[in-house]
Order: structure tokens, then sequence, then C-alpha cells
């Protein structure tokens, strides 16, 4: 069962401003998602996307900065053993959140959900 | 496989994969030198095991690139390749230079290697990643030479495609480019500005449009997607990849004596250089989330999804981390260099050669794809191997961070060697992580002898 | 969006996006080689600086050392070593000449190269003129390089 082309066009918007958040677009990429978001109607795959987006995005959030914080309050801001932490920490799971964003768009694209229906 | 003389790929194939297990065995020597300074001393000093090393990498991967045209080209252009001898030939001529070169690191100190081979008709050694003596350069351009013509009249004379020609402009791009590895003018900053004309220009640069043809290739192949799409994700990648890369070299010219804008053209460019990347992996997995078919060879369409995520990952990413200029002030020439050369070097070109050879090897021998066993081989082969890059890298990151604060950074900074004995606990990480690497490429190597039964496409073509 | 970038679109950005940026750095080449008078200290750019980088080279201590932070990363910043040794080419010198032959158990060293006194004096002039060259910010961010 596919969808019409406006839910589609709308899911790979969401997908992409998703991914936008997570890269060069931080905070504005997540006020147009929660825009798009607001156009969308549950059950419908745009709805779908436009949700995985928010809750990748918050997920990202927390687990980026929450930890980064804690690591830096917890190791002190003038050791280097922190920054040896956050830095490579910071960059691998940022990195590993930019992957799945970008499967998440691409199976927006073709109006999947992320597992096979 | 379409053509006879396509097979000739498999001759290059089974020499880059012997040629890298001697790169990792002296990756191994060079990581335990790192933590035992007289490992081998004075027979095999540091600076020798780590030519191996590069240069190794540099020839299997050039066999790999070879390879892969062979095999490539004749199926693109629907004919047979314009002359096999002279492709076997070449083959042979540059084995054994590349053979030689390696025993002449080896066996005689640098020096006398020099005055053996007359250096100073031509002065060209001793420089990072050009350490080959001249006349080995020499030979190099003759092999590439050759290569490129026959290359060019088969494309020349056959279907034109854009894969076949952005590769076609990629291997003359390798083999224009390396002709600046002949001007080694005694002002070292001139001479540092044009070695880059090489090494940036070839990995940053024209190796990109090697790469990314030859992963639009096995992509068309195992997703069946239509070519018209893959084309034009491979002209956009490749724009961006030169319009990013030109300038981008500038994040070279930083701290070698050059004017001070180049910090700023440096940053700017470098800091897009990502975007290729990042742009194949949504390519790579875009089309295998459109497939047209189920391709037998799973292998190889993990090892496409691999190059894609792991170039982005190395080359974009790890790249990105040190590129801009303040950055860069204090991380230039440290671990963090290390790391990154690590995982872009695997990530984009030691993957995508062996994710041609996953696709193609079985075909030259007369399969579709490999069987269900070797594949579950090769797979955990690949997942060993990247796994262990990526532990790799990680530990040269922190080495390079803890390097950075103590030598550069800090108030009261200590000397280089003190802050090598300070990071030694990465160093032994890092060579665990090597050894399973290593164990890795030898489960790779295992997979292409297991025996099963034949798998075949669900439907026939 | 997708459908209205055609493949032709695509070829062109290719194409003209990189013969202009190609272009822009042939110029940005001509105009660094024409600059370069100023910061890379050629005036002190004798005979025997040119023996020392040939010894430099025919040595490969890049496979070890950075120089101008390129290189291998398994010894010490050479760039700037001139001034870290005191701007003494003597000191220098003294340190190449004592490596002992066989290094240090459990530590890295450096190869003796067994170099004549000329030699010695080529190769120190060579790092005295690599750490006159003027750098951006004055890199390397302290005298440990």
């Amino acid at each position: 069962m596919k969808t019409d082309e406006t839910q589609l066009k709308r899911a790979s918007d969401a997908a992409l401003t998703s991914l936008l958040n997570l890269t060069i677009l931080p905070v504005i990429g997540f006020i147009a998602l929660l825009l798009i978001y607001r156009k969308t109607r549950p059950g419908d795959i745009d709805r779908y996307h436009a949700l995985l987006g928010i809750q990748i995005n918050i997920i990202a959030a927390a687990v980026l900065f929450l930890v980064s914080t804690l690591m830096i309050l917890l190791g002190g801001f003038d050791s280097p053993w922190t920054w040896v932490y956050v830095i490579t920490y910071f960059t691998l799971v940022h990195t590993v959140f930019i992957v799945f964003a970008l499967w998440a768009l691409v199976r927006a694209w073709s109006g999947d959900k992320l597992k096979q229906a | 496989m379409k053509y006879e003389s396509q097979s000739i790929a498999k001759l290059y194939f089974i020499a880059a994969i012997g040629l890298f297990v001697g790169q990792i065995l002296f990756g191994v020597i060079l990581g335990l030198q790192y933590v035992m300074g007289d490992f081998l001393f004075p027979e095999i000093p540091f600076n020798v095991a780590r030519m191996v090393h590069t240069n190794l990498l540099i020839v299997w991967l050039l066999f790999g690139f070879m390879g892969a045209a062979y095999y490539l080209v004749p199926e693109e252009s629907e004919r047979e390749l314009y002359s096999p001898k002279l492709a076997i030939l070449m083959f042979w001529i540059f084995l054994v230079a590349g053979a030689l070169t390696i025993l002449g690191y080896l066996l005689v100190p640098y020096a006398t290697l020099a005055e053996i081979t007359m250096n100073d008709l031509l002065p060209t050694m001793g420089r990072e990643f050009l350490e080959q003596p001249t006349i080995t350069k020499i030979g190099i351009v003759i092999v590439a030479l050759a290569f490129i013509f026959n290359i060019g009249m088969t494309i020349l004379t056959g279907r034109k495609t854009v894969i076949s020609l952005v590769l076609l402009t990629g291997l003359v791009g390798l083999a224009v480019f390396f002709l600046f590895s002949f001007y080694n003018p005694e002002n070292l900053v001139l001479d540092k500005y044009f070695w880059w004309f090489v090494v940036h220009l070839w990995v940053e640069g024209v190796w990109e449009l090697i790469m990314a043809s030859l992963l639009a290739f096995v992509l068309i192949k195992v997703t069946g997607v239509d070519r018209e799409v893959i084309e034009k994700w491979l002209y956009i990648i490749i724009a961006m990849a030169l319009i990013s890369g030109l300038i981008g070299t500038g994040h070279h010219f930083f701290w070698i004596g050059t004017p001070d804008y180049w910090q700023w053209l440096g940053s700017i460019f470098s800091a897009l250089e990502p975007i290729p990347f990042f742009m194949m992996t949504l390519f790579a997995f875009n089309v295998v989330n459109k497939r047209r078919r189920e391709h037998p060879n799973k292998a190889a369409t993990l090892w496409a999804l691999g190059t894609a995520v792991m170039a982005f990952l190395g080359a974009g990413v790890w790249g990105f981390l040190h590129t801009l200029a303040p950055v860069n002030f204090y991380t230039h020439g440290t671990q963090i260099t290390a790391a990154h050369g690590h995982m872009a070097f695997y990530g984009a070109y030691v993957m995508v050669v062996l994710t041609m050879i996953s696709y193609s090897m079985p075909i030259m021998r007369g399969q579709q794809a490999a069987n269900a066993k070797a594949q579950i081989v090769e797979m955990w082969s690949f997942w060993l191997m990247t796994v262990s890059m990526v532990f790799i890298t990680l530990f040269l990151t922190g080495a390079g961070i803890l390097q950075v604060y103590l030598q550069r950074y800090s108030d009261t900074p200590i000397s280089f060697m003190e802050t090598q004995s300070k990071v030694e606990m990465f160093y032994w990480m890092r060579e665990i992580a090597g050894l399973v690497f290593l164990i890795g490429l030898i489960v790779y190597i295992v997979s292409f002898f297991v025996k099963g039964e034949e798998v075949k496409m669900a439907e026939a073509e | 969006m997708r459908e209205t970038f055609t493949k032709g679109m695509a070829r062109n950005i290719y194409y003209g996006g990189s013969v202009f940026f190609f272009l822009v750095l042939i110029g940005l080449t001509v105009d660094t080689v024409e600059s370069l008078p100023k910061t890379d200290n050629r005036e002190n750019l004798t005979e025997e600086v040119a023996a020392g980088k040939r010894l430099w080279e025919i040595n490969d201590c890049i496979g070890c050392h950075t120089l101008l932070g390129e290189g291998a990363y398994f010894a010490p910043e050479l760039g700037n070593v001139y001034t870290r040794f005191g701007e003494s080419t003597e000191a220098i010198k003294g340190f190449i000449k004592s490596r002992p032959v066989d290094g240090i158990p459990g530590r890295r060293s450096m190869p003796q190269f067994n170099f004549t006194d000329q030699e010695l004096e080529e190769i120190a002039q060579f790092l005295k003129y690599a750490d006159g060259i003027k750098i951006a910010r004055d890199w390397p961010p302290n005298i440990q390089g």
C-alpha cells in the first residue's frame, strides 16, 4: 500500500530536516521538523518519519550532550583525559546517529518504514 | 564473465592481496616498535619498516585499481581488452619492479640504495610516500602509460559509458599528477608545496573519481538499479569531490611557509570535503534500498555499503575533525593525523578494492557468487577488519588528543619523547587491534578456499 | 525536485566546477610561488644547505621525524630543532654523532649514520635554514614542536 505524493514529499522533508538538525542546522532543523510534524496525521507515513526524526534527535541530543557534560563534570575541565574521552566519544557517536538518519532518509524517499512492512 | 580478457584482473587481484598481507605484517612490526623501541633495531629501523608499510599500500592499491579497470572496462565497453598481452606484460614488470624496490629498502641501507640507483642524477628519493628510487618512479610512469593506453583504446573504440569515462579521467589524473614526484627543488617550501600535488591531488582528488566509479559499477551490478539514476549520482559526487578537494589542498598549506590566505581557503574548502563522502553513503544506501534484484553475492553488497560508510567516517568525519586552521594549529603532525590516515585509506581505498574483488572474483572463477559458507567467512573478515580499524583509529585519536594537550596545549608543555611515554597505553591497545586486523585478513584469504554449494540468482535475467 | 534535476545538469556541474576550481588552484599557485621570497628563507639557501637537504633525503629522515609537521610521528619535530637546541649547530651535530650503533635497550633510538664532519655540518645547516622559514602564527605552538 503506497502513500500519496504529498505524504511522500512530507515524509522526505521530515527525514531531511532531521538529518540537517544533526549536521549543519542544529535547532533550526528541529524547529522545521516540528512544523512538519504538525501537518501530519496519525498512521500516515509522514507522521511516522516526522516522529522517527524527532525521536532520533532527542535521543542524539541526550546521548551526546548529557554524556559529554557528565564526562566534563566528572573528569574536570582541565584534565587532558576528559578531552580524550569527550572528543573521541562525541565524534564517533555523532557519526553513528548521522548514518542512521541517512538510512531513515533513504527509507522515507521510498515511502517505507524502517523495517520492511 | 562476459569477455575473456576480463580474467586478467584475477592476476592483479592476487598480487594485490599478497602485497596487502606484507603491508599489514609491517604495520604490526611498526606498532610494536612504537612500544618496544629497540625491536628489530638496527636491522629494520622504524623508517625502513614504515617505508615498506606505506609503499606496499600504494603499490597494492595500484594493482587493485588496475585489476578493477581490466575487469570493468571490457564489460562497460562491450568489447575485449585492446591488448591482453600488454596487460600481462605490464603486470610482471610492475610486480618485479615493486618487489625489487621493497627488497632494496630491506636489504641495503637507504643511502646505499640511493647510490646504487644513481639518485644524484635526478634526486627524487627520501620524501614521504615518494621514497622509491628514481628509476622505479620512471618504471611506474611507463607502466601507468601502457596501462592507460590499453584501457583508453578499449574505452574509446567501444561503448562509452559515464562510469568508464570517469574511471579513465581518474586514472589519467593519477598518472599526470604523479609527474610532480620528479620535481624536487632545493627550496624546502617549494618542495613541500608541490609534493602535495601528488599526495593530496591523488587521495583527495583523482582517486575519489576512481573510487566513485568502481563503487557505481558494483552497485549497478548487485542492485540492478537503472543506470541513468546511478550516473546522475556519480556526476554529482565527483563534482563535489573536485569542487571541495582542489582548493581543499590548502589545508596542507597552513604551516609550511605559504601565504596566510591559505588558512581561510584551506579551512573553508576542506570543511566541504566530507560532502562527497556523505553523498556516497546516501547514494549507496539509496540504490541498495531501491534494488531491483536480490543478487546472490551478499558479501559484495556488504563491502559496497561498508566502503561508503567507512569512507565517510574515516575521510569525511576524521578529516573534518582536524582540518580547520585553528584546530590544525595544535593537531598538525600528531597521532591525530595518523588516526585519520589509517581509517581514510582503509575506508575509501582498501575497501573499494575489496568490494571490486568480492564482486568479480567469484565470476572469474566461474560462479555468480561465492558459496554461502564462503560468503559467511568473508563477512566475518569484513567485520574483523573494519571493527579493528575503527579501534585502531579511536586509540590513535586518544593518543593524539593526549599528545596535543601535554606537548602543545598545556601551560607547562613536556617534550616529544616524554609525551610518547605518557601515551604508551594507547599504542599497546592499537597494537592489539592491529593483530585483530591481521587475523581478519587471514580469515579473508581463507574465505577464497571455503567449499560449499553454489548459490544462484533467484530469477534468471 | 529529483525529477527536475537531470543528469545533464549534474554533468555540467562536474565539468564546470572542476575546470573552474582547477584554474583557481593554478592562479593561487602562481601567486603563492611569487610571494614565497618573503617567507621561505631563500637568502640563506646556500650550497651547504642544499647538500644537507640531499643528505636528509637519502637517509630517509622523514621516515621517523616530522619537518614542519609533515613526515612520520615516531621522533621529534625538526623544523624548530635549531631553536630547541639553543640555536647551536654544534649541539645538533653532537646529538647525531653520539647515537649508539646498537641502539638503546627497550627504547627508541636514532640510528648511527657515521656521517663525516662535513656532512654533519651540512645537515645542521639545513636544519638551521628550515628553522628560519617564516611560518604563519609561528607554528609550532611552542618549543617542544
